[in-house]
């Protein structure tokens, strides 16, 4: 049975194509997607991703319990910063990518995909039984919207519509929890999945209501998960199920920065420093045509790996690709090739993201 | 939604259209075609010279999403491709009548009582 996101008419009214993602019925595009990217990249557009997970973490023990959860430092973390992280099995295979919310020494905000919202809440609740720790385990994923409002203007039209809120202070993976008159409090955060700045604003349906018609009264453009997806990808961020799978460990995704090195523990830790990775992700600009996933890499006609995902950028008018590969392979050597129906091309390898906004600091 | 069906074209149920003169057809794809696969940021067409089949795979539109074969609604010899497509895939949404993909010599012209006409694609429209 498909779920209907609970601001499925206001997007409706806005001509939104639907279809099923992660058993939602989901905003695909409203109207050319190569718009929606560019309102993004230049100006402001709001996502309605209302069907990813959110779990609460309360107690005195809260920031210790995520803290042995995920790879990535979070005790360390001040109050108010947010914690990209993988969360990890104990044989060091990724179960899915989160972000973790300080709101308070006592309060931490887990988001998840929306794909993993059980599997992950059963391997949460888990691991929770085996800590002898004082702390508390909420889903809330049915009381919460999500609307992430990306953009270099999005400060400028969001800040207006709550003047109460210090939304203008807060730097890049800040939270900020408002206690607005709303039945749950609103979250702030400065997060996003587009490579620009923007914020991720989680609150309750009719919060979310009010503010889905205020920032199209404000000119905002209404964006889908088809131009969420080019606009990650640019700014080369792996998606669970694409670059991230459940086949492979941190290290062979890109994921080695988020794995602590201040000698914490952490679920899947051995396992993870024992394991040497298989493969890597590389980027892939493509001389002509779209690598699409699953094309065929080669390097000098070798062939190393398989495209994970792939588009057009409408914003660099390239094909682009993040792929992944044997470890071993020499990136420097370049002479990378896409297979493209039967046709190998060019294809240049980039250690950098094909595009990255401006952040708040 | 209503689409876009001019009269006086021809049409094949995969959403190509063709404009029958003498011996030499144009070849394009319709307004449904088009705004089903939303904007096209890629054509792929066959070489002037080259034979395509009806029936049969003669090129590819790509939008952001999706990867779409163009089907040949007869067969013959590619006598002229339109280079402003490939280079401006848009075009395609912007008038998809307008800016054709290729032309092409027959070489079995009683296959053009194959086609189909406007009234009969308009049916496989809804």
């Amino acid at each position: 049975m498909l779920k209907q996101i609970p601001l499925h008419e206001l997007h409706q009214q806005k001509g939104a194509k639907f279809a099923p993602f992660a058993g939602f019925n989901m905003p695909l595009n409203y109207s050319s997607v190569a718009d929606e990217i560019s309102a993004v990249r230049k100006n402001c557009g709001v996502f309605d991703v209302s069907h990813m997970g959110e779990f609460f973490v309360t107690g005195e023990q809260a920031v210790e319990f995520v803290d042995t959860l995920i790879p990535n430092n979070f005790k360390t973390a001040a109050v108010g910063k947010a914690v990209y992280s993988p969360l990890c099995n104990h044989d060091g295979k990724i179960l899915d990518d989160l972000i973790a919310y300080k709101i308070s020494e006592q309060e931490v905000l887990i988001c998840v995909n929306a794909s993993n919202i059980e599997k992950d809440w059963n391997w949460i609740s888990e691991a929770a039984k085996k800590e002898k720790l004082n702390f508390e385990l909420r889903n809330s994923s049915e009381d919460y919207c999500l609307l992430a409002v990306q953009g270099p203007k999005t400060e400028s039209v969001l800040q207006p519509l709550f003047p109460e809120v210090p939304l203008s202070s807060l730097s890049y993976y800040s939270v900020f929890k408002y206690q607005a008159k709303s039945k749950i409090p609103i979250i702030f955060a400065r997060t996003g999945y587009t490579g620009e700045d923007g914020f991720e604003v989680f609150c309750d349906a009719q919060t979310a209501q009010k503010l889905w018609l205020d920032l199209m009264e404000a000119g905002v453009a209404p964006c889908g998960l088809v131009a969420r997806d080019v606009l990650r990808l640019e700014a080369a961020y792996p998606l669970y199920g694409k670059e991230l799978t459940d086949q492979h460990t941190p290290k062979e995704c890109g994921l080695t920065w988020t794995l602590s090195k201040i000698g914490k523990n952490y679920i899947g830790k051995e396992a993870i420093e024992a394991k040497p990775a298989k493969t890597k992700l590389i980027k892939l600009l493509l001389e002509s045509g779209i690598p699409r996933e699953n094309y065929k890499v080669y390097q000098n006609d070798v062939h190393v790996g398989h495209v994970t995902s792939g588009t057009f950028s409408t914003t660099l008018g390239k094909g682009i690709a993040i792929a992944s590969i044997e470890a071993q392979t020499d990136n420097s050597k370049g002479g990378f090739q896409i297979e493209v129906r039967a046709n190998k091309i060019n294809a240049e390898f980039t250690s950098k993201p094909f595009y990255q906004g401006v952040l708040k600091k | 939604m209503s689409h876009k069906i001019p009269s006086e074209l021809k049409y094949t149920k995969d959403h190509e259209w063709a404009l029958v003169e003498g011996n030499t057809v144009t070849i394009g794809i319709t307004d449904f075609a088009q705004s089903s696969l939303g904007d096209v940021v890629y054509v792929e067409l066959p070489a002037v010279e080259s034979e395509i089949t009806k029936e049969q795979a003669f090129g590819v539109v790509e939008s952001i999403k999706s990867v779409s074969d163009l089907y040949a609604p007869l067969t013959g010899i590619v006598v002229e491709r339109n280079e402003d497509v490939i280079n401006s895939p848009a075009l395609l949404n912007e008038d998809c009548y307008l800016n054709w993909l290729i032309k092409v010599k027959l070489t079995s012209p009683s296959q053009v009582d194959s086609l189909l006409d406007a009234e009969s694609y308009k049916n496989v429209c809804q």
